[in-house]
């Protein structure tokens, strides 16, 4: 009976405290959270409101200018054929560049988890330069590397009597090179990604294979592969999301040419929004980007969850 | 005494900050060397500080864009002339009719062209500072090799001497002339030169007009027949080692060939556009203009009179040779003397600037996409007129 009234108090103080802890947090997460907003939560839900107006050139110092348009410029989106086209470049270079990414890095990241390699450390930096080399630069030394008649790559070609093709000139070669340029870049990243998942499987799991007789491709393919599982998911939903957003690869080297045939989704969206001004439906752009992105992420995760 | 001593004070802070600031944005080389007339500006107008905010080219238009948006201005800036019709559209630049009636300065002090990209729905937004005009670059000594001792002078000839160039052998072109990403700059000259225009006087589209058809087709021809390259090569390298001996390009590559292939010297000139009914050029530069938020509006002015003088015009051309806007300067001996800078001051004289509207960036994109799909035989240049058509007639309707 004597302790109700304590239990009482001890309630009333224990509410106290979390409502200066709340306030705390309040205090020490606010500057983020004001930054995230204004930065991020606002501006999103102002392009999902722009691309409802016909946002242009004239209206970007008087706002009162944009005119609500409803869902017109989603209309025009899909009867665009150049959207089509970048929509289809897009496409092409996830489903090319995700599983040479995914096989590349996954060698490299075997290989570097062999006990018998040596200079690791050295290898490591090399596959990881071009992640942290800035792709302007990369670009430019790329469009070098590539080019059809003072290129290293044709050069290095002809040794062994090919004929290298026009890289970039050639619109059935030019999407290709770009993915040849993305994939260098994301493989480094990803091995080492991949490197610290190999480096996180417990030895007994291979030593019980062993002693049971199971050869190196068993032990692979068993063990290796399914505990892995979890950064497999990780980085393949990473790439979805930044291989649909492909931009600054063909800006850099192609413009998006010839005929098209580099022209990504995003160097569309940039085309429309910050070179014609037409804002209102770059936004467009977006929000259906944004619609793909998380319909396919969410597609991922759940494959991975019915394993 | 007291008294006497703080009103002292107020008259010198006043005199201290009653020193009036010229803010000003400028690009590239200009940016680097404006210093040089700022400082002879201010020697003419006492109280006066000029501060040139230099901004490179790469991140001008960002720049610019976002100080519109958030009416962070300086009160004058120099503007790319393909600039002026998207940032005109924003409204941002002070009309200057009212300043043009008590001034020297009047639009027949300079170049058809460049006057062109100054003016836009009947005002005037900018003051030509400089111009730039392309032309033909040639290698003399490899066009005697095909017996040409001269330039090629016409749409025929051109092709001709093109066409003997490329037979010189595998890997010999006869010109280089863009075939990918936005060349509507570089296309147009030769819709000018067959006759051809984007719109009549009451702004119907005309493209598909028989003179742009053929324009279209001439461009092409040169691809089809592989007289000009698609795709690699190095443009100084090739033009080094003659296997592409003419392309055509603005004053900047007089210096820049000088540079960087300076084997070549004496051995390479530049001539007029070739001639179909006519040998019209793109001209293009820089204007002036004055932003219509700026508090300091008769000082710019004062600023563009001062640059406009005929011979801060000739200084300016001395300190970074790129080209006068004042036509007056061209008879002066240091430009008429020279043999490159008077075939450039010849074809400024028929040199047009493509269509001052905001769109013009869109349609030049829609240009080149056509044009593109011409080059690798997608489209017949009769249907690509037709599509360009329809392109243009949709970016317009909107």
């Amino acid at each position: 009976m004597k302790k109700a009234p304590s239990r009482g108090l001890l309630l009333v103080g224990r509410i106290d405290e979390m409502r200066t802890n709340t306030l705390w947090i309040f205090v020490f997460i606010g500057p983020a959270l004001i930054l995230l907003l204004i930065f991020l939560i606002i501006p999103i839900f102002a392009s999902l409101y722009l691309s409802l107006t016909d946002f242009n050139v004239f209206a970007l110092t008087d706002w009162s200018r944009a005119k609500f348009v409803g869902f017109r410029n989603f209309y025009e989106l899909f009867q665009d054929e150049l959207f089509w086209k970048a929509l289809f470049n897009t496409f092409y270079c996830l489903i090319v560049a995700m599983p040479v990414t995914v096989t590349l890095s996954l060698l490299n990241a075997v290989l570097l988890n062999r006990e018998q390699t040596r200079f690791k450390n050295f290898f490591k930096i090399c596959f990881f330069l071009p992640f942290v080399t800035n792709t302007v630069a990369i670009a430019i030394v790329w469009s070098w590397i590539l080019n059809p008649s003072y290129g290293i790559l044709n050069w290095f070609l002809g040794l062994f009597g090919i004929k290298g093709p026009n890289w970039l000139g050639d619109p059935k070669w030019a999407m290709p090179s770009i993915i040849m340029l993305v994939v260098w870049k994301a493989v480094g990243y990803n091995t080492l990604l991949l490197l610290a998942g190999l480096q996180s499987i417990p030895d007994f799991l291979y030593e019980a294979a062993e002693l049971d007789g199971a050869t190196s491709w068993q032990k692979f393919w068993y063990i290796t592969l399914p505990m892995l599982r979890p950064t497999m998911l990780f980085i393949t939903t990473m790439m979805i999301i930044g291989y649909l957003q492909l931009f600054e690869e063909p800006y850099m080297l192609t413009q998006g040419g010839p005929l098209n045939s580099t022209l990504s989704v995003v160097l569309y969206l940039y085309r429309q929004g910050f070179k014609f001004f037409k804002l209102g439906y770059a936004s467009s752009i977006a929000v259906v980007l944004f619609l793909m992105i998380a319909a396919l992420t969410l597609l991922r995760l759940k494959l991975s969850k019915q394993d | 005494m007291r008294k006497a001593l703080i009103a002292l004070l107020v008259l010198v802070a006043v005199f201290a900050f009653s020193e009036r600031v010229l803010q000003i944005w400028a690009m590239g080389e200009e940016a680097k060397n404006l210093h040089i007339m700022a400082e002879k500006f201010m020697k003419e107008n006492p109280g006066v500080k000029v501060e040139i905010q230099a901004i490179p080219w790469s991140a001008a238009y960002d720049k610019i864009l976002t100080g519109i948006a958030g009416m962070q201005l300086p009160d004058l800036a120099q503007m790319g002339t393909t600039w002026m019709a998207p940032f005109g559209a924003m409204g941002v630049f002070e009309e200057l009719s009212p300043y043009l009636e008590k001034s020297f300065i009047n639009k027949d002090m300079f170049f058809e062209g460049s006057w062109q990209t100054v003016t836009m729905n009947g005002g005037v937004y900018g003051i030509p500072w400089y111009v730039d005009v392309r032309v033909m670059f040639y290698r003399t000594d490899v066009l005697k090799e095909v017996g040409y001792d001269h330039a090629p002078q016409t749409w025929e000839e051109l092709y001709d001497v093109a066409k003997k160039l490329a037979q010189r052998g595998e890997g010999m072109y006869g010109l280089s002339l863009l075939y990918t990403g936005v060349f509507g700059n570089e296309f147009m000259p030769f819709v000018w030169q067959a006759g051809g225009r984007l719109f009549d006087d009451k702004g119907n589209v005309r493209v598909t007009d028989p003179e742009f058809v053929e324009a279209i087709k001439y461009y092409a021809r040169f691809f089809w027949e592989k007289l000009a390259p698609i795709g690699g090569g190095n443009l100084f390298q090739d033009f080094a080692s003659g296997k592409v001996p003419i392309f055509f390009s603005g004053p900047w590559m007089v210096s820049m060939i000088k540079q960087q292939i300076p084997q070549i010297e004496g051995k390479w000139s530049v001539a007029l556009m070739p001639k179909n009914k006519a040998r019209t050029s793109f001209v293009g530069g820089c204007n002036w203009v004055i932003f219509n938020t700026s508090k300091n509006k008769d000082l710019a002015w004062k600023f563009i009179e001062f640059m406009t003088r005929p011979e801060n015009q000739l200084e300016w051309y001395k300190i970074v040779s790129s080209l006068p806007a004042v036509k007056e300067v061209w008879n002066y001996p240091e430009l008429a003397n020279d043999p490159i800078m008077r075939v450039f001051g010849e074809q400024l004289k028929d040199a047009k600037s493509p269509p001052n509207i905001p769109e013009w960036e869109e349609i030049a994109n829609a240009i080149s996409r056509r044009v593109e799909e011409v080059i690798y035989k997608k489209r017949t240049p009769e249907s690509a007129a037709e599509a360009l058509k329809k392109d243009i007639e949709r970016i317009r309707k909107r």
